[in-house]
This record gives C-alpha cells, sequence and structure tokens, in this order.
C-alpha cells in the first residue's frame, strides 16, 4: 500500500469518527445507535495500517488477492450495522403504533368529556 | 332465532377499520343499524385522507381517528383495546367496505352460543357460492391445510375479516403485540388452538370485492410468506394455556 492510499484511507475514518462523534455531542444522533457506526469509522482508521494483518493473515487462510479479506469485513461490519438498525426500526414501530393506539383512545375520551361538560 | 334481552345490548361492539373509505362506511354502519344487532358501533379510522371519519360518525357510530395509518390488524386491536377499556363483552369485526353483510352478524352470534366457542369465523364458502381471483383461491385453500394440519379442524376460510370473538379473546388480543399489524389470520387462529380455545366457523354472507383489494399485483405472495413466518413463529413460541390469560 503507498503511502498516499494509506493516508486517504486514515483521513476518510477519521472523518467519518470525528463527524460522527461530533452529531453525538449535539445530540442529534442518539449514543447508543451512534456505537455501531463508530466502530465503522474506527475499523476505517485502522484499515489505513490493515495490510500489515491483513495480508499475512489473507495467505493463512489461502486468500489469494488480500484486499478481498478487507472487503469481506467491511462487508461483514456493514451487515452487521444495518441489522442494528433494523432491529432499532421494529422496535421504534411498535412503540409507534402503542402511542398512536393511546393517542386515539384519549382523543376519544376527551371528546366525550368536553360532550359531556357541553350538555350539563 | 336469537332472543335479545336488554341486558345484552351494552355487550356486543361492532369494530370497523377503515381506510379511505368515505363511499362505503356510512352504508356499512347503516347496515348494522338496520340489521338489528344489538350492539354499539365503533368505526376505527385508520388515518384515512378522505371524509371517512365524518361519515361514519354522522352515521351514527362512534369513531377512533387514529394519528396516522398504522395497517388493518392495528386498527382492528385499537378496537380491541376500546372494548377491553369499555367494558364489552363481545367484539364483531366488520370491514368497511361493505364486503361483509351485517345480517349475517346474528349468525356467528348463534354459531357462538350453539358450540359454546369463543371465536367465530365467518366464512364465505359454507354453503355460498363466492367468486375470487386464482391467487386469492389458492392462498386461501393453501392456508385452509395449513389450519387443518394444525389445528384438525377445517377451516373453509381462514383469512376471512369477519369474526366475533368473546372478552378472554380479544383483551387478550389487546395487549403489545399479541395482534399483527398487518395481516391477522390462519396465525392467530393456530395460536388460539395452541391455547385450548374454541375456534369455530359459522356462515356468512359476503359480496364480492370490487375494485381495489389488499391482495392485488405482487402483495399475495408477498402475503403468504409473511403468513408462512408468522406460523412458523407462532409454532415455535412457548406454549401458552388458558390460565395464562
Amino acid at each position: 500500500m503507498t503511502f498516499s492510499i494509506r493516508l486517504f484511507i486514515f483521513l476518510c475514518g477519521l472523518f467519518l469518527f470525528v463527524a460522527i462523534f461530533e452529531l453525538v455531542r449535539r445530540k442529534k444522533f442518539r449514543e447508543e445507535l451512534s456505537l455501531g457506526w463508530l466502530l465503522v469509522g474506527l475499523c476505517l482508521v485502522f484499515s489505513s495500517f490493515a495490510d500489515l494483518i491483513i495480508d499475512p493473515l489473507a495467505f493463512k487462510l489461502g486468500v489469494h488477492y488480500p484486499p478481498t479479506l478487507a472487503f469481506i469485513i467491511v462487508v461483514i461490519l456493514l451487515v452487521l450495522v444495518m441489522l442494528y438498525f433494523s432491529v432499532a426500526v421494529s422496535d421504534l414501530k411498535s412503540r409507534n403504533k402503542e402511542l398512536s393506539q393511546k393517542i386515539a383512545l384519549l382523543e376519544y375520551k376527551l371528546s366525550r368529556l368536553y360532550r359531556g361538560k357541553e350538555d350539563s | 332465532m336469537i332472543a335479545y334481552d336488554k341486558e345484552m345490548l351494552k355487550s356486543y361492539l361492532v369494530v370497523v377499520p377503515a381506510y379511505n373509505e368515505e363511499e362505503h362506511i356510512a352504508k356499512v354502519v347503516r347496515g348494522i343499524r338496520e340489521s338489528n344487532v344489538p350492539a354499539d358501533i365503533l368505526v376505527v379510522n385508520d388515518g384515512s385522507t378522505d371524509g371517512t371519519s365524518e361519515r361514519a360518525r354522522l352515521a351514527g357510530a362512534m369513531v377512533l381517528d387514529m394519528p396516522f395509518n398504522i395497517g388493518y390488524g392495528g386498527a382492528i386491536q385499537t378496537g380491541f383495546r376500546f372494548a377491553t377499556e369499555f367494558g364489552y363483552e363481545f367484539v364483531v369485526t366488520i370491514d368497511g367496505d361493505e364486503q361483509h353483510s351485517p345480517y349475517s352478524v346474528k349468525d356467528l352470534i348463534e354459531a357462538m352460543q350453539r358450540e359454546k366457542a369463543d371465536v367465530v369465523i365467518g366464512s364465505r364458502f359454507i354453503g355460498g357460492n363466492y367468486h375470487m381471483g386464482v391467487f386469492r383461491k389458492i392462498g386461501v385453500s393453501l392456508f385452509s391445510r395449513v389450519a387443518l394440519l394444525f389445528t384438525g379442524t377445517n377451516f373453509s376460510d381462514p383469512t376471512s375479516g369477519f369474526q366475533l370473538l368473546n372478552r378472554k379473546i380479544f383483551s387478550y388480543l389487546a395487549e403489545g403485540d399479541n395482534y399483527p399489524l398487518d395481516y391477522p389470520d390462519v396465525n392467530i387462529i393456530i395460536a388460539l388452538h395452541k391455547m385450548r380455545f374454541k375456534v369455530v366457523e359459522a356462515p356468512v354472507k359476503m359480496m364480492e370485492k370490487q375494485g381495489k383489494s389488499m391482495h392485488q399485483g405482487l402483495r399475495p405472495l408477498v402475503y403468504v410468506l409473511r403468513m408462512f413466518l408468522a406460523i412458523i413463529m407462532v409454532l415455535l413460541t412457548k406454549k401458552a394455556g388458558r390460565h395464562d390469560l
């Protein structure tokens, strides 16, 4: 890996990490949801030195073209992050349903209450 | 014939889920009132963008307005919650598109009393001649077989939304995720059978569907796959008993 590519990947990772960190600090991104992305950013930072680990690991695993192994690791990480978000969306959908049902029932009770007051 | 007495008057609630049904909803509500069913009528307006809510109210129904569309199952579950909170003994579910004939409600009530059942599912196929699309027909027959396999009972119309449920059942289904947001069908029948509740069928009249349907395009395939997943989940869930309710 040439120095310029190493620097480019390092800066990309650093940018992602800092951007997410800043979003969390400004409370625009919830801490618990940001963890997965922070991990991806950190992995990207370290991946600029990944050839030092990945090359020998790829040869040990019988992968002839080491970048393939790096891609596989990145894809697995991204799939995990997406899975985490899908779970979060499912949870939100359940809560959304509960809230909307409660709002509809409360609105009905309130309107009955007002109607009762107007009648009396 | 069933003799309705005054005691029964507050015990039945007809729940009508409706999404953009301004053309039909008033007729549905009036139909229920004219059929002399001793029931209150609750229309669950599932986030309609047309005049469904107003027309239902003008026709004399109680109306619950969902803040946004949450789906057919979610709307029915809201009706179950309402019935649980306001102390109803029985709930009848009727679609808001005039497909279900309110005059058949008394047949469901009769069947529940005769069979001492917990749930009665209205079947359009028993003693009737109902035409539907090929895919729908395949789906219904497939789910009938699945229901037969896991419950030992033949359900000719397991996807019917025309049902009568007693309080034990609807108050259980009103809780949390006990009722699916989209399509509660054969998965619910299997779940209730697993809990040793008595689910039976009774003949009802249904109009053939005109125009738009929930089961058009690629949806039937997605629906079948989702239903199979839901059935597998029901079968894998820890066996619950009647004492859990």
